[in-house]
């Protein structure tokens, strides 16, 4: 008897399982489970007394069935038919038969401590039951964990993007739909089938940056959706759609997803800086070779120019002319030399040898050689008279002022006065550059600063590499400075550029240089 | 100085050049010897000696660094000017710590080789001649013997430290000194980076001996590299840097 029972229990006890998970059928599995132990208590009350089995005999039948119905059912349906049975066992099998009433003192504390048994054993089995079925729980949900784990990181990082890494997901949680939103790339991939909007769900929270609402976790729907956080930032959302057991699993897929996007994320950020970093080797290495190449011709040239004339007495034409070519060819060497500068700078990050030098002898310098290279626009310097000493790296800072007086050069009409002027501030200096007869496009204005950026008109005008106004400022950003083209009011035919550099006293130039 | 032509070892990779240096410094005066490389040129120096060696930085085979170290041990005599390619301060430095006497960069005008030549020469001979105890610059005249100063008829008081530091620049005028050198000699070995040190005691020199601080006549800044004095009244002298 006990066998088929025993059989029944186990398929049983799966079954409740299954059920445990889906509250709604509770109170129908609770009817039948009592129905099955009422026909189980009538039918061994009925064979116990027709086979005429004493008291004492009945008892352990009686607890035998309840410790099977405690094996198969909740302690509420073992508890009534503990009591059933000792109602049965009462009213059948004590004196007086068929009567509540019961006539022995012994017989009466038999039947409380069968109740009392029985009532300890069911409760106990249905405690240890309830532990089985949510370690079986933990076990299966932590397998299909484990697994995801697995096969996300046997994807490829480079390819660990988009549906590919939602797939296994969806393969092994068996979610209707999942959508993934990163706010990195700003994209946003579904797998699966969604009926509830679960794409729209999954960006809406991570913009609200709010997951603990009833939106995220919307029963009806059984949508469930969480921001992934990294270090307190939100760095994008996911969503679930039919996750069972959302409340438990939800909260490790969502770590699993922040970590191995996380780790997808710092994989493609290496490999860039990787590419990066060797790019610039190349590049450098690529800039010390032009700079060869170049140079050694522009010598050659030079040693030929100047052995001419101290080869022989040359004929004044021929002079002028041996001068002309050392002269251009001097020019060119120079010219050479800023361009691979230039590139060079535009490159590398930008690190200033401050010195301490006079900007008013600087300027005149550089106004001097610009006048006698172009003569037909004459450089006017104000303010040219006192020392204004300040705290720059020399060679670069000449880069940059050779820069602007030779576009306010290359930019303004033949004739046109070129002025620089130096305005001492508080607690910084200004080298203002300007020229007449010429204006920049307002729809341009903006755009002057960024790299390889040239002008329309300076498109079809003039040569230049859309380099050097980039540089320029990024070397006066590198000084704790800045450089800005100053715009007057009103359509003015005028361009000036205000180059602005921290006047550093002694003491705060350290500070800086020990940063 | 002697009539005699100063000898001038050429050491380029690059035929073109050698060639019209070959020809433009004959012209000029100077013997000239042509070397293709390190290796070839180690071995013409051993063979004889010349006065100074012209040599590229940027060479196939040993490098030009390497070059100028082991020239050195070689002939210690002879002025060595390196040829650098870029404007890397870097490779300057590190040619005058590898024994160089001073340095062109590429693309030079001849006249401004030719003096560098010369300039490298006369210091090589005054070094080797008796050291004079009283060196004259244009209108200053430092007495090394009795630690004085004249700016013209006018004497110019120096701190210890500013004395030996214009002294040390005057003894080798016309040549650069590099920032480390300056340091360690003045100062001790012990240092090398503070060139904040240095920069003051520049600036109070010039204070005390040029007309305009801004426009320095005698200290001359090799940006990057260090100081060279300059004597104002040698034709030869290196004119300032044009750093475009």
């Amino acid at each position: 008897m006990a066998g088929p029972f025993g059989g029944g229990a186990k398929i049983m006890m799966m079954t409740l399982i299954r059920e445990e998970q889906v509250r709604d059928s509770k109170p129908r599995s609770f009817v039948k489970r009592l129905a099955v132990g009422s026909i189980a208590v009538a039918l061994l009350t009925l064979v116990s007394y027709h086979a005429h089995i004493d008291f004492p005999s009945v008892i352990p039948l009686y607890t035998l069935l309840v410790v099977l119905q405690s094996l198969t059912g909740d302690f509420k349906s073992s508890a009534v038919i503990s009591v059933l049975s000792a109602g049965c066992m009462d009213f059948f099998f004590t004196e007086p038969l068929f009567s509540w009433r019961i006539a022995h003192p012994l017989n009466a504390l038999a039947l409380v401590a069968f109740i009392v048994t029985a009532l300890v054993i069911t409760s106990l089995v249905s405690q240890v039951r309830k532990e089985a079925t949510s370690a079986t729980l933990q076990k299966d949900r932590l397998d299909r964990l484990y697994r995801l784990s697995q096969q996300l990181l046997a994807l490829d990082p480079e390819e660990a993007r988009g549906e590919k890494f939602l797939e296994p997901f969806h393969r092994l949680f068996g979610v209707t739909a999942i959508s993934l939103f990163e706010a990195d790339t700003a994209e946003l991939h579904t797998a699966g089938y969604s009926r509830f909007d679960l794409a729209d769900k999954t960006r809406a929270a991570y913009l609200s940056g709010d997951d603990s609402g009833d939106a995220s976790r919307d029963s009806g729907s059984r949508v469930f959706v969480r921001c992934l956080r990294v270090r307190g930032k939100v760095t994008g959302a996911i969503g679930f759609e039919g996750l069972e057991d959302a409340a438990e699993t939800g909260g490790s897929l969502t770590a699993l997803t922040t970590t191995f996007i996380e780790r997808t994320n710092a994989f493609r950020k290496a490999s860039v800086a990787a590419a990066a970093a060797q790019t610039a080797v190349y590049r450098s290495a690529l800039l010390d070779a032009l700079a060869h190449e170049f140079k050694t011709p522009l010598a050659t040239i030079l040693a030929a120019a100047g052995g001419l004339r101290e080869a022989g007495p040359l004929a004044s034409a021929q002079e002028e002319m041996a001068d002309t070519v050392e002269n251009e060819a001097a020019r060119l060497g120079s010219l050479t030399s800023r361009l691979l500068r230039t590139a060079r700078l535009d490159s590398e990050e930008i690190k200033p040898r401050m010195e301490l030098i006079d900007l008013t002898s600087l300027i005149g310098q550089i106004a001097s050689q610009h006048s006698a290279r172009s003569p037909e626009r004459p450089i006017v310097l104000t303010n040219p008279h006192e020392a204004v000493e300040v705290q720059a790296d020399p060679a670069l800072l000449r880069l940059t002022l050779n820069q602007l007086v030779e576009n306010a050069c290359k930019y303004s009409k033949p004739g046109s006065v070129v002025t620089i002027a130096i305005q001492r501030g508080a607690d910084s200096v200004a080298m203002k550059v300007s020229n007449n007869g010429s204006s920049i496009p307002s729809d341009e204005k903006g755009r002057i600063f960024e790299r390889f950026y040239r002008g329309a008109e300076a498109k079809r005008s003039t040569s230049g590499s859309g380099l050097g106004l980039f540089v320029a400022r990024k070397i006066a950003l590198a000084h704790g400075g800045n450089l800005d083209l100053e715009t007057p009011d009103g359509e003015s035919e005028s361009i000036t550029f205000c180059l602005k550099i921290p006047n550093l006293k002694d003491e705060a130039y350290h500070v800086l240089t020990a940063k | 100085m002697s009539s005699q032509p100063s000898s001038v070892l050429v050491v380029d990779d690059e035929p073109a050049l050698r060639k019209a240096l070959r020809t433009s410094l004959i012209a000029s005066g100077f013997e000239v010897e042509e070397a293709r490389d390190g290796e070839e040129a180690l071995l013409t120096a051993r063979r004889h000696a010349f006065d100074l060696v012209l040599l590229d930085i940027n060479m196939p085979g040993i490098n030009g660094i390497d070059a100028c170290r082991r020239m050195r041990g070689i002939s210690p005599r002879a002025g060595i000017v390196m040829v650098t390619v870029r404007d890397s301060e870097d490779d300057k430095v590190r040619a005058l710590e590898a024994g160089a006497d001073d340095y062109v960069t590429k693309p030079f005008k001849l006249r401004e080789l030719t003096a560098r030549l010369r300039a490298v020469l006369r210091r090589t001979r005054v070094a080797e001649a008796v050291q004079a105890s009283v060196l004259q610059a244009g209108k200053l005249k430092i007495d090394l013997e009795r630690r004085l100063l004249w700016r013209g008829d006018e004497e110019v008081h120096l701190s210890p430290t500013e004395f030996d530091l214009l002294a040390f620049m005057m003894k080798h005028m016309g040549a650069p000194l590099t920032h480390i050198k300056l340091l360690r000699t003045i100062w001790g070995p012990e240092y090398g980076g503070e060139l904040e040190y240095l920069r003051s005691y520049v600036r109070m020199l010039r204070r005390k001996i040029e007309d305009d601080p801004a426009k320095p006549e005698f200290i001359q800044t090799e940006p990057w590299v260090g100081y060279r004095f300059r004597n104002p009244s040698d034709p030869d002298s290196p004119p300032a840097e044009d750093g475009d």
